[in-house]
């Protein structure tokens, strides 16, 4: 057995509903006077979630819009922390979270290659010795003078990428960002996706795409309004949740 | 409980540098991009700031100090630094959302950064000051070799300071717009255009305790009297900055893990 690379034990994480609990600005506490509303609603986004993702293996989580797979990925991440349960992490993380590509749109593409590859955690040093191999991943070598406003959101976003699969992470947290670039560059990325795992990277994709997390993953996890709903084969979990959402929205209260 | 997950890379100095090197680097090809001047409105600002507060200071109000125009620009140079940096310091938090919600980014150094982007351009205007110096036929001495503590010490205390404010502004966001008010009356309550001397006795205690007001007289001691600052001054003003450095650095670190839930 590989070592347990990624812990995540009964992960519960409800967030404020915004505004309620502490005032923004003088404006606000001002317009609510002293005692104001300090109703605190809050909404679950996980409730007691539980997994293990061992060295070299592939994870997808799949569920609807809300489910709470993203909020899941970017506490492994180490970003926010759970109410309760743990989360625990070994090793480098790379991440391509779906909060766009950090590129500076005035900057060139070579410019955003390099700021890029160094928050990401690379050395000035590192990216330098990678950067041809970066560019040439990326297909974009004609424009990587050009500042990075004239790209395409599908040409960024494969620049985005072939820095992150330049950095050479021990743990990758991927949040629905494949589904964008052409039918060719995807498949080039997943091909870039099982080499890492054959190297030992461990992966951790939240997606839409069924086909690509039981192409991808060994095993998949259902999220279900913050709740498991299925966690097992990747093959089996994501059949009964295509089942389940090509089925009329039934009342499952 | 919790754990947060290593971060191999945000420890080494090394890697430090670089991401203050490339994010410095930044800040100063974002400032002028597709500007026609450039790196020049570096220069022109606090140049247009010593036109206008000489005019009025001079000709109109007559203020008696030695050597003014000198006295005037150091002031007008290093009250920009810290006023520049501290202000967008307490943004810079905000403004780079993506970098803090990135696994692992080092996001104690987003003010440092700042801090340093400033430097950069507090260090272009030197030669303007030299040349100024030279109009004005006064000497460069020796003292010169403590510039390099001062300008460290003005660092540390702007970094402490930064490490507060771009903490509350997180969690309050009207802390700009304080601390825009309290840097505009700090402008007039530091002796930027006129000097110490002029204070009532009774009134310059207070002065004593703004540590702008202390630094801006060590740049003068180098610069117009040629002699070594007050060591006794900067020993305390180191003390201040180490401390409020410390302070706030813990306060940013204890606070941090919030930071990409309220972005």
């Amino acid at each position: 057995m590989s070592p347990i690379v990624v812990c995540v034990a009964g992960v519960s994480k409800s967030f404020r509903v915004l505004h309620d609990d502490r005032p923004f600005t003088l404006q606000e506490v001002f317009q609510r006077g002293r005692r104001g509303s300090r109703a605190r609603e809050t909404r679950t986004a996980l409730d007691s979630v539980s997994f293990e993702v061992s060295r070299g293996e592939a994870l997808g989580i799949v569920g609807a819009n809300g489910a709470g797979k993203s909020t899941l990925l970017r506490m492994i991440g180490g970003l926010g922390r759970p109410d309760d349960g743990s989360i625990e992490v070994q090793g480098r993380v790379g991440c391509l979270l779906d909060l766009g590509t950090g590129f500076h749109p005035e900057l060139t593409g070579r410019e955003n290659v390099y700021i890029n590859g160094v928050v990401s955690g690379l050395t000035y040093r590192e990216v330098r010795q990678r950067f041809d191999s970066i560019v040439d991943f990326s297909e974009l070598e004609p424009f990587i003078d050009n500042p990075i406003r004239t790209y395409s959101s599908g040409m960024q976003m494969r620049l985005a990428f072939a820095v992150a699969a330049h950095i050479d992470p021990e743990v990758l947290l991927i949040d629905e960002v494949l589904s964008v670039g052409d039918a060719a560059f995807q498949r080039k990325c997943l091909m870039r996706l099982k080499r890492f795992k054959t190297r030992g990277c461990t992966t951790i994709v939240v997606s839409h795409a069924t086909n690509l997390v039981r192409d991808l993953c060994d095993t998949a996890l259902w999220l279900d309004r913050g709740s498991t709903r299925a966690l097992g084969p990747s093959e089996s979990v994501t059949k009964a949740y295509e089942a389940a959402m090509a089925a009329p929205p039934a009342q499952s209260t | 409980m919790s754990t947060v997950p290593t971060k191999p890379r945000g420890v080494e100095w090394r890697y430090l540098r670089d991401v203050l090197r490339v994010l410095v680097a930044r800040d100063m090809m974002l400032r002028y991009k597709r500007s026609v001047l450039g790196l020049l409105w570096t220069l022109v600002n606090p140049l247009s700031q010593l036109l206008v507060l000489h005019f009025v200071f001079s000709r109109l109000l007559a203020v008696k100090v030695e050597d003014f125009l000198v006295f005037l620009f150091i002031g007008i140079i290093s009250w920009n630094w810290f006023h520049g940096a501290l202000l967008q310091a307490t943004v810079t938090v905000v403004e780079n959302r993506e970098l803090i919600r990135r696994p692992g980014f080092p996001s104690a150094i987003l003010p440092a950064v700042t801090i340093a982007s400033h430097l950069v351009h507090f260090l272009l205007t030197l030669p303007i000051l030299l040349a100024l110096l030279l109009w004005q036929g006064l000497p460069l001495g020796a003292s010169l070799i403590a510039l390099p503590a001062v300008i460290l010490i003005q660092f540390g205390l702007t970094l402490g300071l930064s490490y507060f404010v771009a903490t509350f502004h997180v969690l309050f966001r009207d802390t700009q717009y304080l601390l825009g008010i309290a840097l505009m009356l700090g402008f007039y309550l530091t002796p930027i255009f006129y000097s110490l001397d002029a204070i009532p006795e009774g009134a310059r205690q207070y002065y004593s305790l703004n540590p702008m007001a202390h630094l801006i007289g060590s740049y003068r001691a180098i610069f117009i009297a040629g002699s070594p600052p007050s060591l006794q001054s900067l020993l305390v003003l180191g003390a201040v900055s180490t401390t409020l450095g410390i302070a706030g650095f813990a306060l940013f670190r204890a606070n941090s893990h919030r930071f990409a839930e309220e972005l």
